[in-house]
């Protein structure tokens, strides 16, 4: 166990689910969000070690979750990892400016390829 | 000069806009050019055979009026173009976007059931989860090289800029075609100075480009053929040649080669699957980071393809020490 928290954003469903069960046999403890205002909620409430984090979001889009994480005290400092399919660096870039990690592009990855990443950021071998 | 030239190549500005010939702008503002001559010279003949003032004046209302006309019908013509254009590419965009999260869910929804939940399954299930995982990476590809497509003729596709090494990116991309090569008994060779300077570019896209041109080789070679490859740099510049000794091109296709969609006859022989796509993609890639890509071929013989990359000022060949 890693007893690392790892909040997924992600409007659909069968991909929030995936993660979850991915990243919960990993040995993550894994919240959950399904629109970007609950993202924000729970971001606060339960302090995460990371955010994982798609751009088109209903409520509140990332950009807009990205922002308002970024400007609390308390969840400043969690990173944050983009998922997104738009694959577009234009779109991407706008959130990497507005203070996210790093980004990955669902369709080209496997989890696998996404824990990896998360250890790499939270620093676990 | 090329500029001006080049907005008088009328096949090229039909072929780009998908539409024939005498519905290009170019060719419509021509025909508003002779329209317009036609109709003064009428004017002038009208006023130096006519003293009557009444026919003067109604040839030049008759001018006004033709210029009109034209002109509307010239304008339409050209936005219907655009319109049209503007939605195909809108289209194959959005297309994508919402073709890509089911495909997502299917890599993941595989990858979890032939992995973590993989418990209980037979060798034969298990052989099977994989073909469909073959199948939906293929069509991922193809989503995203629609993709690429659509980005770069809206002149929209982002590159970023990194320092690469060169033989360590050509070293990755023989590595990723190992199988490919020896299915097909093809060897690959690499021949490259001591020394070649670090470039700055994009270097996934540049992946794409250089796994474009080895595999390429590889898949249209000759059984136990071969594949060169050579980076040779210059004084402002790097070049990257990949020869084989396959198939070659026929000779009267060779000006389609970069076109999207294009597949030359030797290659559909050779090789059903293919979107004809990809060559296209990448000369777009290398264009747009400064370099470009050319190609040389002999049918029967093989082909070599080649692209330069620009080296920064501070890295150019013989400076760098």
């Amino acid at each position: 166990m890693t007893n690392k928290k790892i909040l997924v954003v992600e409007d659909e469903v069968v991909l929030n689910k995936a993660l979850q069960d991915f990243l919960g046999s990993e040995g993550f403890e894994v919240l959950v969000a399904f629109d970007g205002e609950d993202g924000v909620k729970k971001a606060s409430k339960e302090n995460p070690d990371l955010i994982l984090l798609d751009i088109i979001l209903p409520k509140k889009d990332g950009y807009q979750v990205i922002k308002e994480i970024k400007s609390k005290e308390k969840t400043k400092d969690i990173p944050i990892v983009l998922l997104t399919n738009l694959g577009s660096i234009d779109d991407v870039q706008k959130a990497l400016e507005l203070g996210a990690t790093t980004y990955l592009v669902k369709a080209d990855y496997k989890m696998e390829e996404v824990t990896v990443k998360i250890k790499e950021i939270l620093g676990i071998n | 000069m090329n500029k001006i030239l080049d907005s008088f190549n009328l096949k090229k500005q039909a072929d780009q806009l998908g539409v024939s010939v005498w519905r290009s702008p170019g060719f419509l503002f021509i025909l508003l050019g002779v329209v317009i001559i036609a109709a003064m010279l009428a004017v002038y003949f009208v006023s130096r055979n006519s003293d009557s003032v009444e026919y003067l004046l109604g040839s030049e209302f008759a001018l006004v009026i033709v210029l009109l006309v034209v002109g509307n019908s010239i304008i339409n013509g050209i936005n219907e173009i655009a319109r049209a254009n503007k939605i195909k590419t809108e289209f194959i965009s959005i297309a994508s976007h919402q073709l890509k999260t089911p495909l997502s869910e299917i890599n993941w929804e595989l990858e979890l059931l032939s992995g973590k939940f993989a418990d209980g399954l037979n060798e034969k299930q298990k052989e099977l989860l994989k073909n469909v995982n073959v199948s939906n990476c293929k069509m991922i590809r193809l989503v995203n090289d629609l993709l690429d497509v659509a980005r770069i003729d809206q002149g929209k596709l982002p590159l970023v800029s990194e320092e690469i090494d060169l033989i360590e990116m050509i070293k990755e991309v023989i590595e990723n075609n190992k199988n490919l090569a020896s299915s097909r008994n093809v060897k690959i060779k690499t021949r490259s100075y001591v020394q070649v300077p670090k470039i700055v570019g994009d270097r996934k896209r540049l992946l794409v480009v250089l796994d474009n041109l080895i595999s390429n080789s590889i898949k249209y070679n000759s059984k136990k053929g071969r594949v060169d490859v050579a980076i040779t740099p210059e004084k402002e510049r790097v070049i990257i040649c990949v020869k084989d000794n396959g198939v070659g091109i026929p000779k009267n296709q060779r000006k389609n080669i970069f076109s999207k969609f294009f597949r030359s006859d030797n290659v559909i022989k050779n090789q059903t699957e293919g979107t004809g796509l990809g060559l296209y993609i990448a000369k777009n890639i290398v264009l747009q980071s400064g370099g470009d890509m050319w190609f040389d071929s002999e049918e029967g013989e093989g082909s070599t393809f080649c692209f330069s990359l620009p080296l920064e000022e501070n890295e150019r060949y013989g400076l760098s020490d």
